[in-house]
């Protein structure tokens, strides 16, 4: 019995640099964040420890300037949040559109060709990410790249506006988080067996058909893993809509780094961070609970 | 063997067909110079080491891979160039290939819901498939929930479904064990049997091929070697390839002595004469060797005096219902003799010398 005890405890000790990691890095921040989000802002910043509820009546609703009792939605913050989580999901998809064939190409290259092609998909992840933002920028600018050569070649006469749209977030998103999507596809593609496919063909299905009947089902678990990997990040994307969309297209991350910035209230903006938070775990249940609607052997 | 005036319809007619892969140097080819005609309800097996071919011919037959030059007609149209979707022709795969996210059901009717069959037709055709392979009890199983058994039925099934002209079979019971095996093998002479489907067969398992065709192609490096009857091809090898991979023999070189009619006459060791079947075309030189071949069964024990060559026994191994005794002949080679048992026979002796008396027509010269 007492042996059995003193291992038991091994067991703890030999988990304690988990725990103390999961406590001070992951849940720890967390709880401080929340408790934040209850205080009242400082004058240069920071919170006094004084109970308000204040961050969180803002979050979502906004006082008149000239009468403090009449109480409006607001408008702005409430267009942010659905900007986030449009881009995002607009951003997910894109990536898997173009992930799949990425991944498919890279997947049926001989084995030996594999390695470089998924080197090469890793190459970006080299370089600081708002280098790369600014070599975006480089290209859609107005006298960027692109409409320069638009230009030269008579296409057309005056430059097409993309900086600081919806689109040039999307580019900008599509382009840094594709390779999260294409990895986990890949992985997946890789354990596909392609005799199915074979087979699929066998019994009189068409390209289109074996696709949908036989690839996708097999390599959902990579789409899933994929889609969520790619989605979180979307959500609290900082640098990309702050270069690439400027104030216009603001988006959850820019909005939360405002308030602990220049708009010097952290109650305000810990209480967004907490939305975001909900909305990403709201998110992830509701498309974990259809992706497995049908039984499906995926856990994420 | 069995009545062929009732089977003479063509089903697939190969000619001139090769296939390589590869380019330049590491060209590889895979067939060569395939002519083959297979008749419609056949139980036809292509048969040969790994590495012969049989798959490639087999994949070439379903559309996984297209030959390189030749033709390929199934129940007379020209299908080569046409993928697998397009040929009425359906295959069990070794591995069986079961979709894994589908249940036993929806792996049946998925060649039928690919042709667009309606609904109550799929639904029906399934679950005629499941009685015909005794898997009623399965359909709402997925591939993973059933034994490796059970997914071979199921694999035949989903192939037969559709109703193809051909199924074509790679290896399908060489994944299962001894005893399931030979159950399997009845079954897929039933399923055969009852829905007079052509059935093309691949094994590298003598055995299966000699109990199960109507007729066996042995293959070797990309070509036929020999078609012909399990029969045939059993007693009456024409090359020395197939004569080895079929069942134990015994080859001799011999000198001819004169020649006959149809056969040769070569001097056994020990200086008799004997007469040996030539095979059609060959015409051996009186004086040099040729390779003979005989089967260790149509060999015989006898007093020495009555005998037509004797060897020195080295070792016998009883099997039961038959001993193998393994010889010395007088000139030095070696000798395998088959004798069929009963309670009296006693065993042979090692260093014993045996008589031993040909069965007659058993020898048969072969085309080297």
């Amino acid at each position: 019995m007492a042996e059995q005890r003193e291992s038991h405890l091994w067991k703890w000790l030999l988990c304690t640099p988990a725990l103390l990691v999961l406590v001070l890095a992951a849940s720890g921040p967390l709880f401080i964040v929340l408790a934040y989000s209850f205080l009242t802002p400082g004058t240069m910043g920071g919170v006094r420890w004084e109970f308000s509820t204040e961050g969180w009546f803002r979050v979502f609703l906004q006082r008149d300037i000239f009468d403090p009792d009449e109480v409006r939605w607001n408008q702005a913050h409430l267009t942010i949040f659905w900007r986030s989580i449009s881009l995002s999901l607009q951003t997910t998809i894109i990536c898997a559109v173009l992930g799949f064939p990425t991944a498919w190409f890279i997947a049926t290259r001989p084995p030996h060709r594999r390695a470089l092609w998924l080197f090469l998909i890793t190459i970006p992840f080299w370089t600081n990410l708002l280098i790369r933002t600014f070599a975006i920028q480089e290209l859609i600018r107005n006298n960027g790249t692109i409409n320069t050569l638009l230009m030269r070649t008579g296409i057309i006469d005056s430059p097409i506006q993309m900086m600081f749209t919806d689109f040039a977030v999307l580019l900008g998103m599509a382009y840094v988080f594709m390779p999260l999507m294409v990895l986990p596809l890949y992985a997946a593609m890789d354990k596909l067996d392609f005799r199915l496919v074979e087979a699929g063909y066998d019994l009189y299905a068409s390209r289109i058909k074996v696709l949908w009947y036989v690839i996708l089902p097999l390599v959902k678990p990579g789409f899933i893993a994929g889609s969520i990997l790619v989605f979180i990040p979307s959500i609290g994307a900082y640098v990309t809509p702050r270069v690439l969309g400027g104030g216009r297209t603001m988006m959850l991350g820019n909005l939360i780094a405002l308030q602990f910035g220049q708009g010097r209230n952290w109650p305000l903006g810990a209480a967004l961070a907490v939305v975001m938070l909900v909305i990403v775990v709201t998110t992830l249940v509701l498309y974990l609970r259809w992706a497995n609607r049908e039984g499906g052997q995926v856990r994420v | 063997m069995k009545d062929q005036t009732a089977r003479d319809s063509v089903e697939i007619e190969i000619t001139g067909l090769s296939k390589v892969f590869g380019q330049g140097a590491a060209a590889f080819s895979a067939l060569s110079d395939i002519d083959l005609t297979i008749r419609t309800g056949e139980f036809f097996t292509l048969l040969g080491p790994s590495g012969c071919g049989k798959t490639t011919l087999l994949r070439v037959i379903a559309g996984f891979e297209q030959p390189s030059t030749g033709s390929l007609r199934i129940n007379g149209r020209e299908v080569a160039g046409k993928g697998p979707n397009a040929r009425p022709v359906n295959t069990v795969f070794q591995n069986y290939a079961l979709f894994p996210h589908m249940s036993v059901a929806d792996n049946i009717g998925f060649g039928l819901k690919m042709l667009g069959k309606p609904r109550a037709e799929v639904a029906a055709t399934t679950a005629d498939m499941l009685r015909l392979v005794k898997m009623e009890e399965m359909a709402e199983r997925k591939p993973a929930q059933i034994s490796g058994g059970q997914q071979q039925r199921v694999a035949l099934a989903r192939a037969l479904a559709p109703r193809p002209r051909v199924l074509l079979l790679d290896e399908p019971l060489s994944a299962l064990d001894l005893k399931l095996r030979k159950e399997m093998q009845g079954e897929l002479k039933r399923l055969q049997a009852e829905t007079g489907i052509t059935f093309i067969f691949v094994t590298h398992d003598q055995e299966e091929a000699l109990t199960m065709s109507d007729r066996v192609a042995v293959m070797s490096a990309g070509r036929i070697l020999q078609l012909g009857s399990p029969h045939e091809i059993y007693h009456a090898p024409r090359e020395r390839f197939v004569a080895d991979f079929i069942g134990d023999t015994n080859f001799m070189e011999l000198p001819v002595a004169r020649l006959e009619k149809g056969g040769a006459f070569v001097t056994l060791p020990g200086g008799s004469e004997t007469r040996a079947e030539l095979p059609e075309g060959l015409t051996p030189v009186i004086g040099e060797k040729v390779t003979v071949v005989i089967r260790p069964e149509q060999v015989q024990m006898a007093p020495p005096d009555a005998a037509e060559m004797t060897g020195t026994v080295e070792s016998a191994t009883f099997f039961g219902t038959d001993t193998h005794v393994h010889l010395r002949l007088s000139d030095g080679q070696g000798f395998i003799l088959r004798r069929q048992n009963s309670a009296r026979t006693e065993e042979p002796a090692p260093g014993a010398v045996m008589g031993l008396k040909l069965s007659p027509g058993a020898l048969r010269v072969l085309r080297d």
